[in-house]
């Protein structure tokens, strides 16, 4: 398939297939790579027209264009008509160019006749300029429709049904799931274009103006901390310095009477929450709670403030996980061998083949039949998560969370894809998928027209092959049975949406992370891997593997995959990004991940540790350096513990500059909680040390019992989750090795 | 494993799968007659949105029924259900004489396709309760199925709510059904 991949996609280009219309279908023109990004770029120059739209509906836009980007840009309203079927009604404030018909048939999904209320989710890709932060990338619009099915004896053949959608930029599309229940049953009653223009104004006079912005670092430490305070101080940064002032900011919409409604939930509230004690008022620092008033009904609204990539709507990942884990715990099903996919022999986990299939860019179908599409499309969502874990991109752009049989050769086009369906058409068509995931029986099915992959320098290079036999996979073993023993524990436990999230997260950087040593050591060199280790101040990069026999181990187990990931978009992106976050970093004199990691699993000598920490403390200084090592040492994996170990040191140069790094960390609005999160001795050590510090002016030759307490402590209480315990003990072996 | 066994038992008593696609015009009644054959009894019924599958067992055989939409706009996508069909009900409204040509340019496309050429054909002329329908030799007729060349096709009398002609239909599909399909289920 791959070899086929760059004469498909210029065939289509010239067809000219999905450039014609403002929105398409992500068909042709999203299948981009890297290298054909050029040609890309030039053909969607400006594709996006606005089609004839009345005056006022123009100027009442374009107005609200200039005070601040649209939250909502368009609100649609669709009806299965029965006479002709599926049917657009009205579009405000401008029909979006494109298929209309396909849209409406979006908006009315299967078997909506068989339920009275069903949620999907769909996606539009719009041509026009770049945006700036996601550079080569178009700007998806995100769909959130809702479709009512009311039965009426007084109307021809019984029932009416009807969709309205919100198509917004925010793939936090959920937010509007309560004013789509309100505006739906408005247009049953009232089926106007005045309905849709309310609902359109109401949605857009949404006061966002006082959401935290965060850097890269500060979104992922929020994004990866559980703390409900982590960064509370930047609400309170966002407050406006004077009601009044902040008033006339604010006001964005033509009209006077929107304005009273912008004054009512704007900045009032927020002027409430000044002077009621300002922070108490924030319950957690993950949303900003802002509203939307409509009807004179205000409805509470919580925006996320961290939005990770790739995380689209209010799907959950236990939700995914538990539905194809359940089947396979009960009775386990051997899958025929795949060398991307069942990692594991025949045996691999479900969901392990799942996250493969993602990563190795395969054709997957969910199908749900009999079930609401809204539950399909989370499954679709929650998967795009799987594989990204926020860290990798590319999945929900070639993602369709819900589509039909209507749009299967469209879809068939597209290189890699994660579609919704419940339409069980599809399980008989196994030329149309790769992958099928069954919701309703909880099995996944790899499609018996699957080919293996070619034979590539990566697999000879460990004595691998594509038509491996079981023993050769359960040889090497990836590990990933006992993490899907401890994220199912994470499950059962009830450590929540937010640990199990973590922890994914956690694995796929730590596939990234081996991908990088695996191309490092098979083809002398990683484009995953940017920095200049010759001005290192430590030398070392990339993943830390205890010994030699280990790492062989990892990239062995993980070759077939990794070399199934090289090339994709994914995997395209992140090396592109690579260089991005490279520039970013404030610190790039050393990899901390590296050396953070070296403190965790390696038997350090006290020189080396004593290296690393007088680097850390030297060089880990401003508030961006501070974030970016905190981003390193996440609460999942025992947050601050490698950095308060070292108040344990033999030397007491090095626990006087642990205290110096502390102290700093301590007074960060982030490294605060990461600190507060020390254990009772390390906490006792630090105040010890501190004083020790104070009295002898910064040095005393004598060296402290400090160490005494070591060894005990080290491998007994952690400040952990259940998952890193096993991981600890080493460490505190290490710790004593280190003495 | 228990799928192994229904297998096997299917092979003892030699019962077969057939799968059929019912189709035709918007409010023939299509839904009716499956909701008829599976629960046998009368539903309320709304318009399709987009399909409905149901199983319904008769004498051995397990039909795999396929009701597809009927409006306008979305007949396009018959042609996505057709591979694996082994028999075609085509519905009729006896009573809707304005629209039986209509009807008759479908279903002569429909069965012009390739992937239905070893399908059967059944039409039920439906709604044979109400006054003035049109009788069986009148949509026979209607329909041109004479023209057809090498095809097995028949026409029963039907009356959804009823049920009258149903089992008659599912009776003559079951008999002229080939071999018992051997694709993997």
């Amino acid at each position: 398939m791959e070899a086929t991949d760059d004469d498909t996609l210029y065939d289509m280009e010239s067809n000219g297939r999905g450039s014609e219309s403002g929105i398409s279908m992500p068909t042709s023109t999203s299948e981009e790579s890297s290298a054909q990004r050029a040609s890309y770029q030039s053909q969607q120059s400006h594709q996006y027209q606005q089609p004839q739209q009345s005056q006022s509906q123009q100027s009442q836009r374009s107005d609200m264009e200039l005070q601040q980007p649209l939250h909502v840009d368009y609100i649609l309203v669709a009806e299965f008509s029965i006479d002709e079927g599926p049917t657009m009604e009205h579009q405000y404030p401008a029909p979006i160019s494109g298929d209309e018909h396909m849209l409406a048939e979006l908006m009315l999904p299967d078997q909506t006749h068989r339920r009275n209320q069903d949620w999907t989710i769909f996606f539009l890709h719009k041509e026009e300029e770049e945006t700036e932060d996601d550079p080569g990338q178009q700007p998806l619009i995100y769909v959130l429709n809702l479709v009512n099915t009311k039965r009426d004896s007084r109307v021809k053949r019984g029932a009416k049904v009807k969709a309205m959608a919100i198509c917004t930029r925010h793939s936090f599309l959920h937010i509007y799931k309560p004013i789509l229940l309100l505006a739906l049953e408005e247009y049953f009653k009232k089926p106007t274009q005045e309905t849709l223009a309310e609902v359109f104004v109401a949605v857009n006079t949404m006061d966002m103006s006082c959401i935290p912005r965060l850097s890269v670092f500060e979104r992922q430490i929020l994004a990866t901390s559980e703390n409900k305070e982590m960064f509370i101080e930047k609400f309170e940064e966002m407050m406006p310095p004077a009601p009044d002032a902040a008033g006339e900011q604010a006001v964005t919409t033509p009209d006077g009477a929107t304005r009273t409604t912008y004054f009512e939930i704007g900045p009032g509230s927020q002027r409430n929450k000044l002077i009621n004690g300002k922070l108490g008022k924030i319950r957690d620092s993950h949303e900003y709670e802002t509203s939307v008033t409509y009807k004179g009904v205000k409805i509470p609204i919580k925006v996320p403030v961290a939005v990770m990539p790739e995380t689209v709507g209010d799907f959950s990942l236990i939700q995914l996980i538990t539905t194809f884990s359940t089947p396979h715990s009960q009775n386990p099903q051997p899958f025929p061998l795949h060398p991307h996919l069942t990692t594991n022999g025949p045996y691999t986990h479900p969901v392990i083949v799942l996250v493969n299939a993602l990563l190795t860019q395969k054709r997957i179908v969910f199908l749900g039949h009999g079930r609401p599409s809204g539950e399909v499309a989370n499954h679709v969502l929650a998967a795009c998560y799987l594989a990204s874990g926020g860290v990798l991109k590319g999945f929900t752009r070639h993602a369709f969370p819900y589509t039909d049989i209507s749009k299967i050769e469209e879809l068939l086009y597209v290189n890699g894809f994660i579609a919704g369906v419940i339409n069980p058409m599809f399980a008989n068509q196994a030329r149309w998928w790769d992958v099928l995931c069954d919701i309703d029986s909880g099995r996944i099915k790899i499609s018996p027209e699957l080919k293996p992959p070619p034979l590539t320098d990566g697999l000879s290079f460990f004595n691998l092959n594509p038509n491996m036999g079981v023993a050769d996979y359960v040889k090497h073993d990836t590990m990933d049975n006992a993490f899907m023993d401890d994220i199912l524990h994470c499950i059962s436990s009830r450590f929540g949406e937010w640990a199990v999230r973590a922890r994914w997260r956690d694995w796929v950087l730590r596939f990234t992370r081996m991908a990088t040593a695996f191309e490092e050591v098979v083809y002398g060199a990683s484009a995953l891997w940017i920095g200049h280790e010759e001005n290192h101040v430590i030398k070392g990069h990339g993943y830390v593997w205890a010994d030699e026999a280990l790492k062989t181990r990892d990239l062995t187990a993980n070759a077939a995959r990794i070399e199934g990931w090289r090339g994709t978009r994914s995997y395209l992106t992140l090396v592109q990004e690579s260089a991005q976050l490279y520039q970013a970093k404030p610190i790039k004199i050393v990899d901390l991940h590296h050396q953070i990691d070296r403190l965790r699993v390696l038997r350090l000598s006290r020189e080396d540790s004593e290296k690393i920490y007088m680097v850390l403390k030297h060089y880990v200084d401003d508030y961006e350096e501070i974030n970016q090592l905190l981003c390193v040492i996440p609460e999942t994996q025992n947050g601050i513990f490698p950095i308060a170990f070292g108040l344990f040191h033999p030397s007491q140069k090095v626990r006087f500059a642990v205290v110096e790094l502390l102290e700093k960390i301590s007074t960060h609005m982030a490294g605060r909680h990461f600190f507060n999160n020390m254990n009772r001795f390390q906490r006792l050590a630090y105040i010890r040390l501190k004083q020790e510090k104070e009295n002898s002016g910064g040095f005393s030759p004598v060296a402290t019992e400090g160490a005494n307490g070591m060894g005990s402590f080290s491998t007994t209480t952690t400040p952990t989750t259940a998952a890193g315990v096993s991981r600890f003990t080493t460490f505190g072996t290490v710790g004593r090795g280190g003495l | 494993m228990g799928g192994q066994i229904s297998k096997m038992m299917a092979k003892l008593f030699g019962s077969k799968e057939m799968r059929l696609l019912m189709l035709g015009l918007d409010a023939a009644g299509k839904t009716t007659i499956l909701y008829k054959l599976k629960l046998n009894q009368g539903v309320t019924t709304i318009p399709t949105v987009g399909f409905n599958v149901e199983t319904v067992t008769y004498k051995n055989v397990k039909f795999n029924v396929w009701d597809v939409g009927g409006q306008d706009k979305i007949r396009p996508l018959w042609r996505h259900y057709f591979s694996g069909t082994q028999g075609l009900i085509f519905v009729i409204d006896s009573n809707d004489r304005e629209r039986i040509d209509e009807a008759r340019q479908e279903l002569h496309r429909i069965i012009q396709d390739r992937e239905m050429k070893e399908s059967l054909l059944l039409v039920f002329a439906n709604k044979q309760d109400l006054p003035g329908a049109m009788s069986p030799q009148e949509v026979t007729e209607k329909l041109q199925l004479s023209k057809l060349k090498d095809r097995i096709w028949y026409v029963v009398p039907s009356c959804a709510t009823t049920g009258e002609g149903l089992i008659e239909g599912l009776g003559w599909l079951s008999n002229n059904v080939k071999a018992p399909s051997t694709r993997a289920a």
